[in-house]
């Protein structure tokens, strides 16, 4: 049977929703894609097709579920007597609240022993924002200062070894290569058998002073460094 | 063959959740029928969705639509002792008795009703599927849904309602017959004249295939 245009309008639905067997469809394309009119009728109906699948599902209002439980289950009552009263404190048991909390009182902590609050004998008058705003400042110059003498003493020991070990890499002349001083011998000094070179002299009594004033730095070292003989303290 | 195990996976899966979702909705009509609020709550939250946008797209008004969403929960919720979960699932029950409210809607309104224009029409968000679409293409399928759902309302009830189920709420023939309550071959013909009536009414307004 040779199909016609009522055929191919009345089994068009069919046709795009795949409901046709192979030989209808075989039927349908043949018409379809020799008559003008319903090819353009297909045409049209796959745009509709995709003109309603592109209308996508809305968004109800928000305050509809509300209206629909209100009308159906009825308006919801205010709480009465002490449960109306109280019912705010449920909401503190929420994990949320309990985090919450924990967080303030941990960064409370943290600040009020940052500005030298006493925990062992606490005072309500250290708890005045000037006196606290006192101490913060006061520990924080403190800190301040602490860090800057830490790292300069630092810098000071860094820069005496750098130096005693750019002394010791210096290329050896013969004549220097053993300075086997007695005790109690000065670096440089004669003895009597083997008289210091000027070279060697001026050195010595260089890097004595360089040591010396880089060792005021540190009160520890200073005291030791002027006290014993250079000669001693140098390998 | 990978492809036929996967969609024949996917079908079963969406087959499971399916009855699941059966399942799940006639315990709760059985726990609102026992007096649990919270049961009918639940109700409401999963079918709001759905039933609104029927109402939508057949009155093609956002304040109409949530009026008569209102109605259709009102009415399910006298009439939930009626509902026996052996005649079909509660959602296909539920859209049974929106189709009934709106086909009664439509005859009320049909002398008050002057223009089916949509200028008056509540504006709604339209939640689209944007992602992987050039603006220009965005643009044109935004103009062609809007003029689409003009051209919906224009429509005759007895077809629009089942294009609006059959295209628009993706539902089986055999659940339109079950919601329409008229034979699968009456449903077959009204969806196929609903689009053919509605491809030339967009002709009409000067919307030609691409």
């Amino acid at each position: 049977m040779t199909w016609t245009c009522e055929h191919i309008e009345a089994h068009l639905s069919d046709y795009l929703d795949g409901l046709l067997s192979p030989d209808e469809r075989r039927e349908f394309a043949l018409h379809a894609s020799s008559c003008e009119h319903c090819t353009q009728m297909v045409a049209s109906i796959s745009h509709l097709l995709s003109g309603l699948h592109s209308l996508e599902q809305v968004e109800p209002p928000p305050q509809l579920v509300y209206a629909i439980l209100n009308k159906t289950l009825g308006p919801r009552e205010a709480k009465k007597g002490w449960r109306g009263a109280f019912g705010w404190l449920s909401g503190l048991t929420s994990a949320r609240f309990a985090y919450s909390a924990v967080s303030v009182a941990a960064t409370l902590l943290i600040l009020l022993t940052a500005s030298g609050f006493s925990w062992r004998k606490p005072k309500l008058a250290d708890l005045s924002p000037a006196t606290v705003y006192r101490n913060a400042n006061s520990k924080a110059h403190l800190a301040y200062a602490h860090t800057t003498k830490f790292v300069s003493d630092l810098r000071v020991v860094y820069e005496i070894q750098s130096r005693l070990n750019k002394d010791n890499e210096l290329p050896t002349t013969p004549e220097s290569t053993v300075p086997q001083s007695s005790p109690g011998k000065a670096p440089g000094s004669t003895d009597g058998t083997r008289p210091a070179t000027p070279r060697q002299q001026n050195r010595a009594n260089g890097l004595r002073r360089e040591i010396e004033v880089l060792a005021m730095g540190i009160p520890a070292l200073s005291n030791q460094w002027c006290r014993q003989p250079l000669g001693r303290r140098i390998p | 063959m990978a492809p036929c195990n996967f969609w024949g996976k996917l079908v079963t899966v969406a087959g499971f959740e399916a009855d699941h979702t059966l399942e799940q909705d006639a315990q709760l009509v059985q726990q609102c029928l026992q007096g649990d609020g919270s049961a009918w709550e639940e109700l409401v939250r999963r079918h709001t969705r759905r039933i609104f946008n029927i109402c939508y797209r057949f009155t093609g008004n956002g304040t109409e639509a949530e009026d008569l969403s209102q109605e259709v929960f009102l009415r399910v919720y006298k009439t939930l002792a009626s509902y026996r979960s052996a005649h079909g699932g509660f959602a296909t029950w539920m859209s049974s008795v929106t189709r009934n409210l709106l086909i009664d809607h439509y005859r009320r309104t049909k002398r008050d009703r002057i223009t089916d224009s949509l200028d008056d029409a509540m504006p709604v968000v339209e939640n689209k599927e944007s992602a992987g679409r050039r603006p220009d293409q965005q643009l044109l399928l935004h103009e062609l849904s809007y003029q689409v759902q003009a051209a919906l309302t224009k429509l005759s009830p007895e077809l629009r309602e089942a294009v609006i189920l059959r295209d628009l709420q993706q539902l089986e023939y055999n659940e339109i017959r079950q919601v329409l309550d008229v034979p699968e071959g009456t449903v077959k013909s009204r969806i196929n004249r609903g689009r053919i009536e509605l491809a030339r009414i967009l002709q009409q307004m000067g919307v030609r295939p691409s």
